[in-house]
C-alpha cells in the first residue's frame, strides 16, 4: 500500500518544536493505519460500501477545498465537475474503448480544460457572481444531461462498464475501490499540502483574507484564483470518475444535484477549510450522518431539513470548523501562543536574525517567501535579486 | 404569426412575474449585499400557503395575500435581524449564501414533510377561462398574475421614490455609512428592506399558485433564472432587474418555438455567461455591482 503513506512526510519548519513534529508524524501514521485497516475491520460488505461512499465524499470535499479553503470563494456547484468527470469517464470508455483508468484521467483533464472558461467568467467579479455561476452551472448541466438523451442516456441514466472483470465479486470490488479512493485522497491531500506551503498558496490565502490588499501587494490575483479553481475542478472530476467506475450507473438527477455540491461545502466547513484534514474529518462525520439518515428515514424529505439545520448551525456558530475550534481548546492548556498565523512570531524573528540587516523594508516579500524556502540564500529579496546576485558574482 | 404573438404575450406575462421576484432579490442585495438563495423557496412556500388557504376556507387564493404578505414581511425582518446580522461582515457575502441556502433546504424539506412531494394545483372556476387578443390566447389567470406583479412593482416603486422610508432605504443602499451619519437607523431600515423583499415572494407565490402546478423542489427551477436576471441587470439595480426580467422572459418565450421548453431555459444561463464575459458588472449596474 504505497498510497496513504505518501502523506506521512515530516513537516519540519512549520511546527516549531520537535515534539509537535513527532506528534504530527504519529498522528499521520495513526490516521493512515485507521484508513487502511478499515476494510479488514468492516463486518460486512454493506459497511464497506458505506466506507467507499465516505471516502468518495472525502475526495470531493478535499478537492473542493482547493478553491474554497485557499481563496475563500465558496462554490455550491462543484457537483457539476464531479458529474462531468463521471460522465466523461463513462462516455470515453463506451465510445473509444480506452482503458478505464486512462479514461478517468483524460476525463479529469477534459473537465479541467472546461473549467478554464467557466473560471474566467465566474472569477472576473467578486464573491456573489461566483456563487451564482456555480449554482447556475449545476442547473444548466442537469437540464442538458437530462434532455440530451441520445448522447448521455438522458433521464434513464447511463450504465458505466466495470473496470474489473466479472470474476471479481462485490465485496472484493468494494475493497479495491476503497483503496483506490484512499490513494486518490492521499494524492489530493499531498497536493493541497504542497500548495499550502508554497508561495502560490500564500498568495491564495492573501486573496482569501483581503483581495484588494493582495492585489495591491502584487499578487496576480486573477491568475492565482483561476489556477486554484482549475486544480480543484480536476481533482473533483477525478473523484467523480472514480465514483462512477465504482457505482457503475449515472443518473443526472444525482450527479448534477445541488445537494452533492452543498455536502462538499458542509463537510469542508464543518471540519475546517483552513486545515489539511478538515474536509476529511467533515466527510467522515457528514457522510456517516447522511448514510444513517438515508437508512433510518429513507424516502422522506427529513434528511433535507437535517442537512439544512446542520449547515445553518455551522455557518452561524462555527464558521471556522471543528479542527480550529478543537485546536483553540487545546491551546488553552498550552503556554501562551500569541499568533494564529501560518508564520509564527518566533519563526519570523529567527528568520530576520539570519537575514541580518539586509533589506529591512521589504514589506510582504519575506513573509510570503519564508515557509517555502527558509534555506534559500537570505540576501535575495524578490524585488532586487537580479542585481544583487549579479553583484555577488562579479 | 399567431404563434409568435402568442409567445410574445406569454413572454410579457412571465416577464412581469420575473421582474417582481428579481426586484425582491435586488432589494436584499442592495441593503445587505446578500445573495438570497432562499427567495424562490419562499415563493413556493407562499404558493403552498395559498393552496392550503383555499383548501381550508374555500375562498379565492388571492385573499391569502392578506395573511401571507404581512407574515412574509415579518419573517424577512426576523431573518435579517436575527440571522443575517449575526454573520461576520468580512465573510458576509459567502456565508449569507450558505445560510440562505440552508434555509431553502429546510423549507423544501418541511414542505415535503408536511404536504408530501405530490404535485399540487389550485382548482379555480375561472382557471380555464381565456380570451383572444390579436389572435393570441390569453388565460385569465395569467393576466391576473401579471396584474398582481405590475401592481406590486408599482407600489414598490412609489414606496421607494415618494415616501420618506423609501428615501432612507435608498440612502442605505447607496451608502450605509453616510446614511447612518445623517441619522438613518440603517439596521432597522435594512430589516424592513429585507421584509419588503420577502413580501415580493409572497405576492409572486400567490400569482404562481393561480396558474401552475407546484411541488417542493420546484424552487430550484426558479432560482437559476432569477439569479441570471439580477446578474444581467446588474446586481443592486431594481430597474435593471426589471428590464432584464422582461427581456429574458420574452427571449425564453420566443425561443420555445424553435427549441422546445427545456432547451429554451438554457437561454438564461447563456445570457448569464455572456454577461459575465462581456460586462461583468451587468448591463444596468453601476459602481456597486463592480465590487461583487
Amino acid at each position: 500500500m504505497p498510497s496513504a503513506s505518501d502523506t506521512v512526510t515530516p513537516r519540519p519548519e512549520h511546527a516549531g518544536s520537535r515534539r509537535t513534529t513527532l506528534l504530527r508524524i504519529v498522528g499521520l501514521v495513526v490516521l493512515a493505519a485507521a484508513l487502511l485497516s478499515f476494510p479488514s475491520l468492516a463486518p460486512n460488505s454493506f459497511i464497506l460500501s458505506v466506507g467507499v461512499v465516505i471516502m468518495s465524499y472525502a475526495v470531493l470535499a478535499t478537492s473542493w477545498n482547493f478553491v474554497g479553503g485557499f481563496t475563500g470563494y465558496i462554490s455550491l456547484g462543484h457537483a457539476s465537475y464531479s458529474g462531468l468527470g463521471g460522465y466523461a469517464t463513462a462516455l470515453l470508455i463506451i465510445h473509444t474503448d480506452v482503458n478505464p483508468w486512462l479514461a478517468m484521467l483524460a476525463a479529469g483533464l477534459v473537465v479541467a480544460a472546461l473549467a478554464v472558461p467557466i473560471g474566467i467568467a465566474s472569477l472576473r467579479v467578486r464573491g456573489a457572481s461566483f456563487v451564482i455561476v456555480s449554482i447556475a452551472l449545476v442547473l444548466i448541466l442537469l437540464l442538458v444531461f437530462q434532455s440530451w438523451g441520445s448522447f448521455t442516456g438522458g433521464s434513464n441514466g447511463l450504465r458505466v462498464p466495470r473496470p474489473f472483470g466479472t470474476d471479481v465479486l462485490r465485496p472484493e470490488q468494494h475493497e479495491r475501490f476503497y483503496y483506490l479512493h484512499v490513494a486518490l485522497l492521499a494524492v489530493a491531500l499531498l497536493v493541497w499540502w504542497a500548495i499550502d506551503r508554497s508561495r502560490f498558496g500564500m498568495g491564495l490565502k492573501a486573496i482569501r483574507e483581503d483581495e484588494d490588499k493582495a492585489q495591491s501587494l502584487g499578487v496576480p490575483t486573477f491568475t492565482y484564483k483561476l489556477i486554484a479553481f482549475v486544480v480543484s475542478a480536476f481533482f473533483t472530476a477525478l473523484g467523480g470518475g472514480l465514483y462512477a467506475l465504482w457505482f457503475g450507473f449515472l443518473d443526472p438527477i444525482f450527479q448534477f444535484s445541488i445537494l452533492v455540491g452543498s455536502y462538499m461545502v458542509l463537510m469542508s466547513l464543518l471540519g475546517g477549510i483552513r486545515s489539511l484534514f478538515g474536509p476529511l474529518l467533515g466527510a467522515v462525520i457528514v457522510g456517516y450522518a447522511v448514510e444513517y439518515f438515508k437508512n433510518e428515514y429513507g424516502d422522506t424529505q427529513f434528511h433535507l431539513v437535517a442537512m439544512g439545520l446542520l449547515l445553518a448551525l455551522v455557518v452561524l456558530f462555527m464558521p471556522d470548523g471543528i479542527i480550529p475550534a478543537a485546536g483553540s481548546l487545546v491551546d488553552r492548556f498550552r503556554p501562551e501562543r500569541s499568533s494564529i498565523r501560518e508564520v509564527t512570531q518566533a519563526d519570523l524573528a529567527e528568520q530576520r536574525r539570519t537575514e541580518g540587516g539586509s533589506g529591512r523594508s521589504r514589506g510582504a516579500g519575506p513573509g510570503t517567501d519564508a515557509p517555502a524556502s527558509p534555506t534559500e540564500s537570505p540576501s535575495a529579496s524578490p524585488t532586487d535579486s537580479p542585481t544583487e546576485s549579479q553583484g555577488a558574482r562579479s | 404569426m399567431s404563434l409568435l404573438v402568442q409567445s410574445l404575450v406569454l413572454g410579457v406575462l412571465l416577464g412581469g412575474l420575473y421582474a417582481l421576484l428579481a426586484a425582491g432579490l435586488t432589494l436584499y442585495f442592495g441593503v445587505m449585499r446578500v445573495v438570497m438563495i432562499a427567495h424562490s423557496a419562499f415563493l413556493i412556500l407562499a404558493a403552498y400557503l395559498a393552496w392550503w388557504f383555499t383548501n381550508q376556507t374555500g375562498l379565492d387564493p388571492l385573499f391569502s395575500l392578506v395573511l401571507t404578505v404581512p407574515l412574509f414581511f415579518g419573517m424577512g425582518v426576523f431573518m435579517q435581524r436575527v440571522l443575517i446580522s449575526r454573520l461576520r461582515p468580512a465573510t458576509l457575502t459567502m456565508m449569507s449564501v450558505l445560510l440562505t441556502f440552508s434555509i431553502a433546504l429546510v423549507i423544501e424539506g418541511m414542505l415535503g414533510f408536511v404536504f408530501s412531494g405530490t404535485q399540487r394545483r389550485i382548482r379555480l372556476d375561472y382557471g380555464g377561462a381565456s380570451f383572444e387578443v390579436l389572435g393570441a390566447n390569453v388565460a385569465v389567470v395569467k393576466l391576473i398574475a401579471f396584474g398582481l406583479a405590475v401592481v406590486s412593482l408599482g407600489a414598490l416603486f412609489l414606496l421607494m421614490k415618494k415616501t420618506q422610508f423609501g428615501q432612507s432605504l435608498r440612502a442605505t443602499i447607496q451608502h450605509p455609512d453616510a446614511a447612518r451619519l445623517i441619522g438613518i437607523n440603517t439596521d432597522r431600515v435594512a430589516g424592513y428592506g429585507f421584509g419588503l423583499g420577502l413580501a415580493t415572494a409572497a405576492v409572486g407565490g400567490t400569482a404562481l399558485a393561480l396558474d401552475s402546478t407546484f411541488y417542493p423542489s420546484l424552487h430550484w427551477h426558479w432560482i437559476g433564472p432569477l439569479m441570471a436576471i439580477i446578474v444581467v441587470g446588474g446586481l443592486g439595480s431594481i430597474p435593471g432587474a426589471a428590464i432584464a426580467a422582461m427581456v429574458l422572459g420574452m427571449g425564453q418565450a420566443l425561443l420555445q418555438i424553435p427549441l422546445g421548453t427545456t432547451w429554451a431555459q438554457t437561454f438564461f444561463y447563456v445570457a448569464l455567461f455572456v454577461t459575465l464575459m462581456v460586462r461583468p458588472q451587468g448591463f444596468f449596474g453601476g459602481r456597486l455591482a463592480q465590487r461583487f
